[in-house]
């Protein structure tokens, strides 16, 4: 056992290729024995947990003073603070939410448009007794705290299957899209030559590369699934982390400390994984918290003008819903928009205040 | 003292960083005189780049802040005076020349083109004229065909040589008095002997006052008429040249001149200063040494050492002398 | 004559200069150009030159984390400009380095403890319970704490960080080090400190040692031989008191006379060199140093010099002398 893991480097990566292994396994299984023990996304959520649980919060538990040096600046910065607490807010909600909010899905038209708590508007309603449209005054009400839409489904219920898909969306696309580009970049840094030059241009056509004609292309073919929007959004929206990572990687090339390991007689895929990636892993995961709100909007969009995937109630899908009836019931419309609103603006200040937190410049 | 032409008193410059206060420059007090070299002598952290930017109020803000004291230009405040006239002084009275060549020069425009805006700036010529006055001051400093080189740009240029363009923008104006902010640091062993001689000239031939701030006491031997020796953001001791070479009095002028290398000895171990350079954020109370000092004595923890005249102009704030 | 631990022969390092679209290759670099020298067990070569004389080039090329041009380095008699991957890494575990700027020679994101570690991991030296021992003794030799080993580079100081370098690169017992500029990003009264430590290790471990410098009163104080170079070749190579009190070549008389010592009594007559070192890529017909020489002849300007050895084992490469 000692041996084993002393030659792939410590406990850790043994463990890891362990549960990838587990994972493959129950991906073989699901093809060929069993049919559907996970759902396509669930092996990615697998995949992305075990990625983070061993290249992210097991370093930051083994390097607790590091880890703590590093939230001690994080923590200067109020608004990273809000931001750090409203997306670990929004993960609860995500994970644990739809189990208490009702279907979001359940139509109920005789509840349809009730404002939310505190609030109540003037509506025509049908009277069942007379036969008539008479107005009157409806008041949000408990069983319903944040209103219903035009159907009668349930505000609170489609806001927090909303954070799920955004976060979903948000998170998968960008890992995804933040993985390629590291690899990328990194390769094309260390490597010089000819493959940079080749991966390079390789970037700068994917870059030029109408990322959103593509999305309707797909969709169109394939239909509107979440999936393929997650895929999407990942294959095309690498190009700016590989540029980054690689120029990150090429000074970080010239910095003694990585001719020091060489001289220590570090193979290459020692210097690549224990000394630069390690490295640009920052400016990686400042880039990877500021576009994870990019990524949340373009979803939106695609929802809100009807290219969302339309079986998942996405806070576009809801947003685009909304607009119809912003006359009667602005709260339709405008509840999502909040939420967009905070999401996209709690991860920017995030992203800012790790970048400082990082940056060894703003050591004053 | 007619003869003084800039006068700092109880300078302090405090740095107000997040991990809390820097005191650079803790109660600096000296005076510069007409046609002498005054080094500023100490390690890095010692507020000697400090105490010089605070002299044209350079210091960044924030989170730098001179908290206390009095600059006295000819008996004029330069911390009180309007930013106006801190203008009209700047370059123009009072010039500035730093340590990098490499990025105190715009890589823009071409070089004779830098030298004379200062003149146009200062002097109110017009382009012909300024161009000229530069091409003199080029020549001066010793720049070869410098009608020719006028037209290159920085980066055709070596440090040396861009460091004796930055010394002939310094001199555009005449000024009275040249700050020079470790001007051979950057630069090769048989360069900064050039330079060093420009130096020696422009105090000789123009009468300048130059306050000069190094490290190395290597270069401090070959310019200073007065010493001024500085640890923790205060001064340790001051003097003429020869008294801080032949009689260093204070600790640490004592151990600075003992850790250097030698050629003329043996190959032997050096006696070096033990210890590090304290935090300025959180210094050791009493004299700021004494944790490095080897004369160190109880009332050197308790009580701030009082500068102590031991002849003439030689002074040192050490418990050892009062 | 006896070998020496480190035989260098006639080496090369050019570095490509390459234009337009397809990296057409126009010029070289000349950093190293044949230069041979040897080191012997246990000695100290000091190699002084101006910046981009090709020092630093010459060290990393000796242990080839660069490739030579051309030319032989025998580590033990045995060519390693030869030698395959594996060799390499057997020969990482006999000669190390030491680096200039200790901010940057240390991986941030990593402890002091896993960076001097990390020889011993790469070579699978020991277990792990061995491994942190070896650190811990390691940190107690270059005058730090066990305690150390958990730190990160930005919770040290320069000179602490400098002494971890010292540490990592004596992980592996190496017999020759290589130590490119190691004091001079220090502060006086740190140098000292590291110059003791690096010769005191050397007296204890029997180290040789390649101090690689651009201050020959830092060359001066660890070297027991002395090679100064210029454009990429060494111009003379003699033992310490023989070079400073016999210095041949013009350029390390001018060098010599250059050095500011601190002390202002000394009236030295002062070689001033003219004019600045020459691009590497288009080096100057015959000696390479004719452009500035004072004492320049006729055949400076069209022969190169080759190394001669004169009375009392002194090379040097001038006309003056052969």
């Amino acid at each position: 056992m000692k041996k084993i893991s002393s030659k792939v480097g410590g406990l850790k990566n043994l463990m890891f290729i362990g549960a990838l292994l587990v994972l493959g396994l129950i991906l073989l299984l699901d093809i060929y024995l069993v049919d559907k023990i996970l759902a396509p996304l669930e092996y990615f959520y697998l995949f992305f947990a075990i990625l983070v649980i061993f290249y992210g919060l097991y370093p930051l538990y083994v390097n607790r003073r590091l880890t703590k040096y590093y939230w001690e600046r994080t923590k200067r910065h109020r608004l990273a603070v809000f931001g750090l607490s409203f997306i670990a807010f929004l993960i609860a909600v995500a994970i644990i939410g739809p189990f208490l909010t009702q279907d979001p899905t359940k139509v109920n038209f005789e509840e349809k448009n009730l404002p939310p708590l505190g609030f109540s508007i003037q509506q025509s309603v049908y009277d069942l007794k007379t036969g008539e449209f008479v107005t009157r005054e409806t008041p949000g009400t408990w069983k319903h705290l944040l209103g219903t839409d035009d159907k009668g489904r349930d505000m609170l219920a489609m806001l927090v299957s909303g954070a799920r898909v955004s976060l979903q969306v948000g998170l998968l696309a960008t890992f995804i899209a933040i993985l390629i580009g590291t690899i990328m970049g990194v390769l094309s840094a260390y490597l010089g030559g000819w493959a940079d030059m080749g991966l390079m241009r390789f970037t700068d056509i994917m870059m030029t590369f109408p990322f959103f004609l593509l999305l309707v292309f797909i969709i169109f073919i394939f239909g509107p699934s979440l999936a393929f929007i997650i895929l999407a959004i990942g294959l095309t929206g690498w190009t700016g982390t590989a540029r980054l990572v690689r120029s990150e990687a090429l000074s970080l090339r010239t910095r003694e400390f990585i001719m020091a390991s060489k001289s220590l007689g570090a193979s290459d895929a020692r210097i690549i994984f224990r000394h630069l990636i390690p490295n640009v892993l920052s400016s990686i995961i400042v880039i990877a918290t500021l576009s994870i709100p990019a990524v949340i909007l373009a979803e939106a969009a695609l929802s809100f003008i009807g290219l969302g995937d339309p079986t998942v109630t996405s806070w576009g899908v809801v947003l685009h819903a909304g607009q119809r009836t912003l006359d009667i019931a602005w709260w339709v419309a405008v509840e999502p928009g909040i939420m967009l609103f905070l999401t996209v603006l709690a991860f920017n200040f995030l992203g800012d205040g790790i970048r400082d937190a990082f940056d060894p410049r703003s050591q004053l | 003292m007619n003869n003084t032409v800039l006068e700092v008193k109880h300078l302090k410059t405090y740095f107000f960083t997040r991990s809390g206060v820097v005191k650079a420059v803790d109660g600096i007090s000296f005076g510069l005189r007409k046609g002498e070299s005054l080094c500023l002598v100490g390690e890095s952290g010692c507020g000697k780049t400090a105490t010089a930017l605070s002299i044209l109020r350079l210091i960044d803000s924030p989170p730098g802040r001179i908290i206390g004291g009095e600059i006295l230009y000819h008996g004029e405040d330069l911390l009180r005076c309007s930013s106006e006239r801190l203008r009209q002084i700047r370059g123009n009275r009072i010039a500035m020349i730093f340590q990098d060549p490499q990025t105190s020069l715009n890589p823009v425009f071409t070089i004779g083109d830098q030298v004379a805006e200062q003149i146009k700036l200062h002097l109110r010529l017009k382009h012909k004229p300024a161009m000229e006055r530069a091409l003199y001051l080029m020549e001066q400093v010793g720049i070869p065909q410098a009608r020719e080189r006028m037209k290159d740009y920085p980066h055709q240029f070596s440090g040396g040589m861009k460091q004796r363009v930055m010394i002939a923008a310094a001199l555009s104006c005449e000024p009275e008095i040249l700050i020079a902010d470790e001007p051979t640091t950057a630069l090769d062993t048989t360069i900064k002997a050039q330079i060093l001689d420009i130096f020696r000239d422009l105090k000789q031939e123009r009468n300048m006052s130059i306050l000069f701030i190094t490290h190395d006491l290597g270069t401090v031997a070959g310019i200073a008429d007065r010493i001024i020796v500085m640890y923790g953001g205060r001064v340790a001791e001051a003097g003429t040249a020869l008294d801080i070479f032949d009689q260093p009095k204070h600790p640490y002028t004592h151990g600075l001149f003992n850790c250097l290398p030698n050629i003329s000895a043996g190959r032997n171990r050096l006696t070096p200063i033990p210890g590090m350079i304290p935090s300025l954020i959180d210094p050791p109370e009493g004299c700021i040494f004494n944790p490095r000092c080897e004369h160190r004595m109880p009332i050197c923890s308790e009580e701030r050492p009082k500068e102590v005249v031991l002849s003439g102009e030689h002074f040192v704030a050490c418990h050892l002398y009062s | 004559m006896s070998k020496g631990l480190v035989e260098v022969e006639n080496l090369k390092k050019y570095y490509p200069v390459t234009a337009g679209l397809l990296s057409r290759h126009v010029a070289d670099v000349k950093a190293v150009d044949g230069v041979s020298f040897y080191i012997m067990e246990g000695e100290t070569l000091g190699l002084v030159g101006e910046s981009g004389c090709g020092k630093s080039s010459l060290g990393r090329t000796l242990l080839r984390l660069e490739e030579p041009t051309a030319g032989r380095v025998l580590y033990k008699g045995s060519d390693i400009t030869r030698w395959d991957k594996r060799q390499l890494k057997e020969l990482r575990k006999e000669a190390q380095m030491i680096f200039q700027d200790p901010q940057s020679s240390l991986d941030p994101r990593m402890t002091i403890g896993d960076s001097i570690g990390e020889a011993l991991l790469i070579h699978s030296i020991g277990s792990e319970k061995d491994r942190l021992e070896r650190v811990e003794e390691l940190l107690k030799r270059v005058g730090l704490e066990p305690e150390h080993a958990m730190r990160y580079p930005h919770e040290l100081s320069g000179g602490q960080k400098q002494r971890v370098g010292i540490a990592r690169a004596l992980a592996v017992t190496p017999k020759l080090i290589v130590a490119d500029e190691p004091v001079s990003a220090l502060d006086v009264s740190v140098q000292a400190q590291i110059l003791n430590l690096i010769m005191d290790l050397q007296r204890e471990l029997e180290l040789a040692y390649l101090f690689i410098a651009h201050d020959l009163a830092v060359i001066g104080q660890v070297s027991d031989r002395i090679a100064v170079m210029y454009l990429g070749q060494i111009i003379e190579l003699a033992d310490r008191t023989e070079l400073f009190s016999h210095p041949l070549h013009p350029y390390t008389e001018a060098l010599l006379s250059a050095i500011p010592l601190p002390d202002p009594h000394q009236k030295r007559e002062r070689i001033l060199l003219q004019g600045e070192v020459p691009s590497p890529v288009n080096p100057p017909p015959g000696c390479r140093f004719h452009t500035r020489c004072p004492r320049v002849m006729k055949l400076c300007r069209q022969e190169l010099p080759t190394l001669k050895l004169l009375e009392g084992n002194h090379l040097v490469s001038c006309h003056l002398y052969g």
